[in-house]
């Protein structure tokens, strides 16, 4: 059941997750503009800029597929208003934490903090152990909330019906269908689990050589293995959230019956939560060292994770528009829009995934162009469109009467804009991670500068968004609500 | 359905292998180790030689390289020039980079040498051969020809010979200048203390190596990369069956 509380922690997220948004936007444009020598920045504040955008950005997305099924879950089971507010202020702690490292003790080493660069100090002394302090605190929050909801979800349903293991039987227990929303999440929040689980092993690899003066050191394939874990899956895993958010939410704002577990959602959801965990051994492809057989796994787990969720959810969504009468408001063609950019960066992703194209695409942007679709075009979508939805609920109008058109065709400009930048540049084999480019990448700077512009049409339209929402959310906090 | 699904792995499978096009690479660092080098003839600036006469004087290291490369043998060539410039000038040793690209001419090579400034540099030499596939073999380096994109694939190699033209050493990616002070010792016949894998104080590595068989072995460092599945999984089950325990109580 929805109360006051759930909705008031829910709208504190959504405000505090639209202002992170757009700072970190604000972030990125100034690394793209840098990049298409409009501006000049230290390299020492691109990288700290280049931190704090990623580390911002993966963690507001992945909280946000959390806030997003921790409010529709209590249409399923109870859930717990206290682990959400413990959440809520370790993500505000470590955000600040993680904030103070880049911008007053200019650590750099990126988000993935690859080791052992965070040993190489170039920074402030303290930053290194407070940047990974910060993201313990975070990972701390997130990991005890999912595990809440996980437990709350196992109270009601058994763990064979929460995988919907009895829809993959010919006679199986009509008598409980698991919904959708409940096996996605269950999938994603397992994988939540697991990844935390990696960075708290990663984590306390690091602390361990960090204090050990010496006598311990890590190995660099296991670390490197265990960062993508991590990153990789957690990545992954935001998005997934986001398509439970979807699978409950678009037939109910286009007025069409709910999504149906069948055979093929709940065995394409069990095989996507088996595949997506190894997955990122896609990312050690140059790591000679690692055998070839974990590079074969990586090869085939990126396939295998990706088509039954994108070809079950693309099926789902196709059969649920075409040709039938929908009503179509702001959040569910976000909803729609969401979809065709994350198979548009999924399909970039496969690419990219394939040994024989990674030798060439590896470490150019082209990286960035296939996650910034399926993010910025997809995963963000998919939030907006509950956060939309949720602002609507919160003020009890889900009939919005102002048009979104424009907003629509800015947000498509401004967004296939910028990614398409980032294609064109990687598929010129424009290196990723450059602060500024040498003369030898003739078309780099020009493509950043326009991925820039197109940046900035993108902001404009999720500041207009943000502006929407966030009145909306404040409501909740009145004393007349 | 179960037939449905089979197929469709299988189809995926197939698919998916064909899209991957696993290259013929050795990348190892141990083939052709203390088996002597052959004594091609040098094509240099500062005349021809034989290589013998190079490592006879003192010990040699050797960066395989062609001019048109645009791949690593630029940064390959210029982290080298910078770890060299950051060694003791009084150490012994020469570097020869050598094109294994038969269309390289000599003025490509003294190009190349002026552009990293090394011209008048007696610790660096600049050279052509016309017994390259000779050379290549002997130190196990197998380039290929890539006529789409018209450039070799190649590892970045560098080879350590010592004084009597043994190969003592291999190089393989851009290395740190530890490992280069290694070789280094490695050709001057130096006594290396230890190398630095394994190490007593890396606990968890993932796979361990036995020089003396040759055998890589999964080490502890994958179980704790497994670790976080494995504790989930026995989470999930552990709440699982507090459930039905409790079910059965009420």
């Amino acid at each position: 059941m929805t109360t006051l509380s759930l909705k008031k922690i829910t709208s504190a997220w959504i405000i505090t997750i639209l202002a992170l948004f757009v700072l970190a936007i604000a972030f990125g444009i100034t690394m793209r503009f840098n990049q298409g020598a409009n501006i000049n920045l230290d390299p020492a504040k691109f990288y700290s800029l280049l931190t704090t955008h990623g580390v911002t950005m993966i963690g507001i997305w992945a909280v946000a597929g959390m806030v997003a099924v921790n409010y529709l879950l209590a249409r399923y089971v109870p859930v717990s208003t206290s682990l959400n507010v413990f959440a809520f202020i370790l993500t505000v702690v470590g955000v600040v934490m993680l904030w103070v490292t880049t911008f007053i003790g200019h650590f750099h080493a990126a988000w993935t903090f690859l080791y052992p660069l965070p040993f190489y100090v170039a920074w402030e002394k303290w930053a290194t152990p407070v940047f990974l302090l910060g993201l313990g605190v975070l990972g701390i929050g997130w990991f005890v909330w999912a595990v809440g909801m996980m437990l709350q979800i196992l109270k009601k349903y058994s763990l064979r019906h929460t995988f919907a293991w009895q829809h993959l039987t010919t006679k199986h227990d009509v008598a409980v269908e698991t919904p959708p929303f409940i096996l996605i999440t269950t999938v994603s929040l397992i994988g939540i689990i697991v990844c935390l689980l990696a960075a708290v092993v990663l984590l306390v690899l690091f602390f361990a050589e960090y204090f050990s003066s010496g006598s311990f050191v890590n190995d660099p394939l296991l670390m490197k293995n265990l960062t993508y874990f991590f990153g990789h899956t957690l990545a992954n895993e935001s998005l997934y959230l986001g398509l439970a958010t979807l699978y409950e939410l678009m037939p109910e704002v286009s007025g069409r019956p709910k999504f149906k577990t069948t055979w093929y959602v709940a065995l394409g959801w069990n095989c996507t939560m088996v595949f997506v965990l190894t997955a990122f051994f896609h990312h050690l492809y140059m790591d000679f060292v690692q055998p070839v057989g974990f590079q074969m796994i990586g090869q085939l787990a990126s396939y295998f994770a990706s088509l039954p969720a994108a070809a079950v959810t693309a099926f789902s969504v196709m059969v649920l528009v075409f040709k039938n009468p929908i009503k179509w408001s702001l959040t569910n063609i976000l909803f729609f829009l969401g979809v065709v950019g994350w198979l548009i960066g999924g399909v970039g992703a496969l690419i990219d995934s394939t040994v024989s194209n990674n030798i060439f695409l590896h470490n150019t942007l082209w990286v960035p162009a296939h996650f910034h679709t399926y993010n910025a075009m997809g995963n963000v979508l998919f939030s907006l469109a509950f956060f939309n939805w949720a602002a609507n609920e919160f003020v009890g109008n889900q009939n919005e009467t102002k048009s979104y058109s424009l907003k629509i065709v800015l947000l498509l400009i401004g967004g296939f804009g910028f990614v398409l930048m980032f294609y064109f540049a990687g598929a010129y084999s424009v290196p990723r991670r450059y602060s500024v480019y040498p003369q030898e990448f003739t078309s780099a700077a020009l493509l950043a500068s326009a991925g820039a512009w197109f940046a900035c049409i993108y902001l404009v339209v999720i500041l207009w968004m943000f502006f929407d929402i966030v009145k909306k959310c404040f409501k909740v906090f009145s004393p007349s609500y | 359905m179960l037939q449905g699904v089979l197929t469709f792995i299988l189809i995926t499978i197939c698919v998916a292998s064909s899209f991957s096009k696993p290259g013929d690479y050795s990348l190892t660092e141990e083939s052709r180790l203390y088996t002597k080098i052959s004594d091609v003839e040098l094509a240099t600036a500062q005349g021809r030689f034989r290589l013998s006469e190079v490592y006879g004087q003192s010990p040699v290291m050797i960066a395989f390289i062609f001019t048109r490369c645009s791949g690593i043998c630029s940064p390959f060539l210029l982290r080298l020039n910078e770890n060299i410039k950051a060694l003791s000038s009084k150490i012994n040793f020469r570097v020869l980079v050598v094109s294994f690209d038969s269309a390289d001419s000599l003025a490509d090579m003294v190009a190349l040498a002026q552009r990293y400034g090394l011209t008048a540099n007696s610790q660096w030499l600049f050279a052509t051969t016309r017994q390259i596939n000779e050379l290549n073999t002997s130190v196990g380096f197998h380039p290929v020809w890539d006529s789409t994109k018209r450039q070799y694939d190649h590892e970045a190699l560098l080879v350590g010979v010592n004084e009597n033209g043994y190969i003592v050493k291999k190089l393989t990616g851009i290395r740190e200048p530890r490992d280069l002070l290694v070789m280094i010792k490695e050709i001057n016949n130096d006594f290396v203390l230890s190398y630095p894998l394994p190490r007593k104080n890396m606990l968890f590595s993932c796979f361990t190596y036995n020089p003396a068989t040759g055998e890589k072995k999964a080490s502890l460092g994958l179980v704790v990369l497994l670790l976080p599945a494995l504790i989930t999984l026995l989470l999930l089950f552990w709440f699982s069956l507090k459930k039905q325990e409790a079910n059965r109580a009420s």
